[in-house]
């Protein structure tokens, strides 16, 4: 038995391209517990994103296995909710119906009224209360994943799983959005935190959010290391950054990030 | 917006001259009712002051009233060519007052024709929609048969659908139903191919998002597929709408006992070339009409998009 809420067992994935198969993850091992806040990081092309579409549900694994709650993972879920770089809402609802819609799937049993109760809440808390009826095209690229953040987390799904969300923003509003998703993911200890897979190749993201972050290295994508976040919560990017321990921390996930790449530059491979 | 913006239009000037034109003397044998010319002209100036009072957008008047002065200035040369100058053959070229005239007087068999033509048309049209949307969406999701089907339809609607006419004359008991099965076919074949090429273009992404929400599969085709598709569903209609009118007022020519078609048809034969002309008029301002409202709804179904 496993007490973590996700675990990841020798996860290996191929993928074909040009009738060429090649090895996108190779056995690939972590759990994240419940209530844990993981990130996964790594370069360009290192799978990261192939790992999370396996948790999604949208990947079949070549081999190896993943577990939630003890239970072999099959195709898509309701307990897992998605947030994706792009198009994470329909384009052809509006901001509100969006969100009533994700909550039409995971919440059975509401009514109608019920849903739109909670769509005008959480569009509250993501602070775009006056933009429900709009639709995501007259919004930003940042209010869309302002959008995204408020269906997924009014879905109340145990499990959130986000796919680089915040890589399309511009730096500015990347800042306010990752601090926006710290203080709603934290909340204020009332309710139980949920479990979220994150992925990004922002050190400083990564920092900020997470309790664990792991460390991927390319080709094919391996685990180099599973590193604890050293901070307290609540957390706020004032505090941490620019601190000692944090340039510490930062460095060593950076030489982490960087250990492939330097081997290859040592080694016979030549690096595209 | 100003009140030079709104009122202070060449149009204007031009409806003016129009009025200053009918006060030549006539040289034309036949009678040309004036009279009903200026009703007409006025009608549609009152219209345009009246529809730029209250309308908002400045881009909506400027259009309006382009569109009454290219009018005014095609019945001003029109009337200087017939009724003022006698230029053109009297016979084949009524003057302007005499269609309006005609139009008046006939009205409400014009009005029946109108109602015949549109009845047939819109028959064929949405029952072919409404087979060709779902099972086009159904078609096109199931991959394995999505892309035999695309050879097959282009085979269909590589046919044109006039040659049917004479097996469908055999095949049904009434013209009405030919005519109503040839609009279905023109309609049909081309809307399924615009619903089968929208699911298969359906951006990957969408899908994703839809899989991961765990959407049911009716879900999944009419709330996800079928609004991401909807562009090119609209695409099909558009054709299937303009080759309808086409193949309608053809085949009413051919043996209708109603219809635009057939009021063309039926008066050109006894060499009456003023309501021939007043039939063409209409079925040109039908099929606008037609065209517009089908703009409307398809602009207020995919305003989502940007």
């Amino acid at each position: 038995m496993t007490t973590n809420k996700i675990e990841i067992k020798d996860l290996t994935v191929n993928y074909v391209d040009n009738k060429r198969s090649f090895n996108a993850l190779h056995d690939v091992s972590f759990g994240v517990g419940r209530g844990e806040f993981v990130s996964v990081i790594g370069a360009s092309g290192c799978g990261k994103s192939t790992l999370l579409s396996v948790l999604e549900g949208l990947y079949a694994p070549a081999g190896g296995s993943v577990q939630i709650d003890g239970k072999e993972l099959h195709g898509t879920g309701s307990e897992r909710g998605v947030v994706f770089q792009h198009y994470s809402l329909f384009p052809w609802m509006t901001t509100k119906k969006n969100i009533e819609f994700g909550i039409k799937q995971t919440r059975h049993g509401l009514k109608r009224s019920e849903r739109a109760k909670i769509a005008d809440e959480f569009l509250t808390k993501v602070g775009l209360a006056d933009s429900g009826s709009k639709y995501p095209s007259q919004l930003s690229g940042g209010m869309q994943q302002r959008a995204a953040i408020a269906r997924a987390l009014a879905m109340d799904t145990e499990i959130l799983l986000m796919d680089e969300p915040f890589s399309a923003i511009d730096p500015k509003n990347r800042v306010i959005l990752q601090e926006l998703l710290l203080s709603l993911w934290e909340g204020d200890g009332s309710e139980e935190r949920k479990t979220v897979v994150f992925v990004t190749h922002d050190i400083d993201e990564a920092i900020l959010l997470s309790d664990k972050i792991v460390v991927l290295t390319a080709h094919p994508g391996t685990v180099n290391e599973v590193v604890n976040v050293p901070f307290e919560r609540p957390r706020s990017r004032a505090d941490l950054v620019g601190t000692e321990e944090y340039g510490r921390f930062r460095n060593k996930l950076l030489s982490l990030l960087n250990t492939d790449i330097a081997e290859r530059i040592g080694g016979d491979e030549v690096v595209l | 917006m100003t009140f030079k913006k709104r009122y202070l239009r060449i149009t204007h000037l031009l409806f003016i001259v129009l009025l200053l034109i009918q006060l030549l003397p006539d040289k034309s044998t036949k009678e040309v009712f004036t009279g009903s010319l200026i009703a007409f002209a006025v009608g549609v100036e009152v219209l345009v002051l009246a529809v730029s009072s209250f309308i908002k957008k400045e881009e909506g008047i400027k259009l309006l009233v382009d569109i009454a002065g290219f009018i005014f200035v095609l019945l001003g040369v029109w009337s200087l060519a017939t009724a003022k100058f006698n230029i053109l053959n009297d016979l084949l070229f009524p003057a302007p007052g005499k269609v309006v005239h005609q139009f008046v007087e006939d009205k409400e068999q014009i009005f029946i024709n109108i109602e015949s033509s549109l009845g047939t048309t819109i028959k064929g049209f949405l029952i072919a929609v409404v087979l060709a949307v779902p099972l086009g969406l159904f078609i096109g999701w199931s991959a394995r048969i999505g892309s035999a089907a695309t050879y097959i339809t282009k085979f269909f609607s590589s046919i044109p659908p006039r040659v049917y006419i004479p097996y469908g004359i055999a095949l049904l008991p009434t013209f009405k139903s030919v005519s109503v099965f040839v609009i279905f076919l023109a309609t049909f074949w081309p809307v399924f191919a615009g619903t089968m090429s929208g699911v298969l273009g359906v951006d990957k992404k969408i899908i994703d998002s839809a899989k991961v929400l765990n959407v049911s599969k009716p879900e999944m085709l009419f709330r996800v597929i079928l609004p991401a598709s909807l562009q090119q569903i609209f695409l099909g209609c558009n054709q299937g709408l303009s080759v309808s009118f086409i193949l309608l007022t053809s085949a009413e020519m051919i043996g209708a006992r109603d219809g635009m078609g057939y009021y063309v048809k039926y008066y050109s034969d006894f060499g009456d070339y003023t309501r021939t002309i007043t039939g063409l008029l209409v079925i040109g301002f039908v099929v606008i009409a037609v065209t517009f409202l089908f703009n409307k709804l398809q602009s207020h179904l995919l305003r989502w998009k940007r």
